[in-house]
C-alpha cells in the first residue's frame, strides 16, 4: 500500500515535470533555453516516472515475484541520469560551434558571443 | 538517367501496392496461414504447438526465422551485405591523396583542453562497453527473449558509430578498420551459409539442422537445431555489425574516410 501511494505521487511528479518541458519547449523564444527546458525537464520527468515505476515492482521484494525487472528498471535510471544530460550539452554545444544566437533582452549582455570570439581565435 | 530512376521506382511501387490487395486480412482465420490449404493443416497452429518440441526454443519467432525459414534469413543477411557492398562501391573513393587514419589519436581531456570532449568522452567510456556487453547479451539470448543477431548487430554497429561520432571516424576505425569490416560481413555470410553446406554435406538438405548432431559434442537432434540457430544468428551479427559501421564509415566521410562528421 505504502509502495503505491510514494510510486503514484513520483509518477504524477514526473508527468508534472513533462508538461513543464512540453510548455517550455514551445514557448521559449531560442534555441538554447528550449533546450534548456527539454533537456532539464525530460531528464528528471523520465527519472521520476521510471522510479516510481520501480517502487512500484519493489513490493514484490518480499520473494514472491521477480525482483529483476527493479534492478533493470534501477539501471535504466542510472543510463538515463548519464546520457540524457550529455547528449543535450552535446547538442547545446553543437548549436554553439554552428553559431546560433541567442536572444538578449533589454540591456543584457551576450556572453556567448564573447566567448565564441576568444574560442575561434585558438 | 533521372527519369529511367523515377520510371522504374514508380513501375516497381505500383507493383508492390498492387500487390497489398492481394494479401489476408490481418488475423483473419480463414487466410492460407492459418486456415492451412485443401485439408492440409495450418501452418501457423504447427509453429505455436510444435516449434518448443522440435527445436527446444521457447522464442517462436526465432525459430521461424533461423530454423524453419533460414534460407529466406540467410539471403535477407545477404541483402544487407549488398547494401554495404553498394554503398562501398558507390561512395568509397580510392583515388586522390591517401589518408591514412588507423592510428587512435590521444584524445586531449587535460583541464584545459576542449571541454566538450570530456564530458562526452567520459560518457562514452562508460557506456560503450555496456553497449557492447548488452549487444552480445541480445544475439546470445535471441532464444529466450526479443532480439537475435539483426538486432545485436545494430546495437554493436551503434556502439562503433557512438565513437566515431565522440571522438572522431579515426579513433573509430583505429579500432575497426576497413579491412577488418569488410572481412567481418564476409565472414558473418560464411558462417551462415557454412552451416547450411554443412547440412549438405552431410547428406541432408541446405540448412536442415538435425544432422549436425553427428559433429556436435553431446548434442542430440533437437537440441542440434537450437545450437546451430545460435551459430547462424551470430553470423548474421558479424554481417549487420560490419556493414552498419561500413556504411556510417562512407557516408559521414564522403566515401574519404578521413575524418567524417
Amino acid at each position: 500500500m505504502i509502495y503505491d501511494i510514494v510510486a503514484v505521487i513520483l509518477i504524477a511528479a514526473g508527468i508534472v515535470f513533462f508538461l513543464g518541458a512540453a510548455v517550455g519547449l514551445i514557448r521559449f523564444p531560442d534555441f538554447y533555453t528550449r533546450m534548456h527546458a527539454a533537456g532539464k525537464g525530460d531528464t528528471l520527468s523520465s527519472l521520476l516516472v521510471i522510479l516510481g515505476f520501480a517502487i512500484h515492482e519493489f513490493r514484490h521484494f518480499d520473494g514472491s515475484g521477480d525482483v529483476i525487472v527493479f534492478l533493470k528498471l534501477l539501471a535504466i535510471c542510472a543510463f538515463i541520469m548519464l546520457t540524457s544530460p550529455t547528449s543535450t550539452h552535446a547538442l547545446m554545444d553543437a548549436g554553439y560551434e554552428d553559431g546560433i544566437e541567442p536572444v538578449i533582452g533589454e540591456g543584457g549582455e551576450n556572453a556567448l558571443a564573447e566567448t565564441r570570439k576568444t574560442r575561434k581565435k585558438d | 538517367m533521372k527519369w529511367f530512376g523515377l520510371i522504374a521506382t514508380a513501375f516497381t511501387g505500383i507493383l508492390l501496392l498492387s500487390a497489398v490487395g492481394d494479401f489476408a486480412r490481418f488475423g483473419d482465420p480463414h487466410s492460407p496461414a492459418n486456415a492451412g490449404v485443401g485439408d492440409r493443416p495450418s501452418v501457423s497452429q504447427y509453429y505455436i504447438t510444435d516449434t518448443y518440441a522440435d527445436t527446444k526454443v521457447p522464442n517462436i519467432v526465432t525459430a521461424v526465422l533461423a530454423d524453419y525459414r533460414g534460407y529466406d534469413t540467410m539471403f535477407e543477411t545477404v541483402v544487407i551485405f549488398a547494401a554495404g557492398i553498394s554503398i562501398f562501391a558507390i561512395l568509397r573513393s580510392l583515388g586522390g591523396p591517401v589518408v591514412p587514419v588507423s592510428h587512435p589519436q590521444a584524445i586531449d581531456t587535460s583541464v584545459d583542453g576542449d571541454h566538450q570532449r570530456i564530458i562526452i568522452g567520459t560518457t562514452c567510456r562508460l557506456m560503450i562497453p555496456v553497449i557492447q556487453l548488452f549487444a552480445l547479451y541480445v544475439v546470445a539470448h535471441g532464444h529466450h527473449s526479443p532480439g537475435g543477431g539483426f538486432q545485436g548487430g545494430v546495437i554493436l554497429g551503434a556502439s562503433f558509430i557512438l565513437l566515431a561520432l565522440a571522438k572522431d571516424l579515426g579513433t573509430a576505425l583505429g579500432r575497426f578498420s576497413e579491412k577488418r569490416y569488410l572481412t567481418l560481413g564476409c565472414v558473418g555470410i560464411m558462417i551462415y551459409a557454412g552451416f547450411g553446406l554443412l547440412c549438405q554435406a552431410l547428406e541432408r538438405n541446405l540448412l536442415d539442422y538435425e544432422i549436425l548432431h553427428r559433429i556436435m559434442p553431446a548434442t542430440d537432434a533437437v537440441m542440434a537445431r537450437s545450437h546451430s540457430m545460435l551459430g547462424v544468428e551470430v553470423g548474421v551479427a558479424f554481417t549487420v555489425t560490419a556493414i552498419m559501421f561500413a556504411i556510417y564509415s562512407n557516408l559521414s566521410s564522403n566515401g574519404r574516410l578521413d575524418h567524417g562528421l
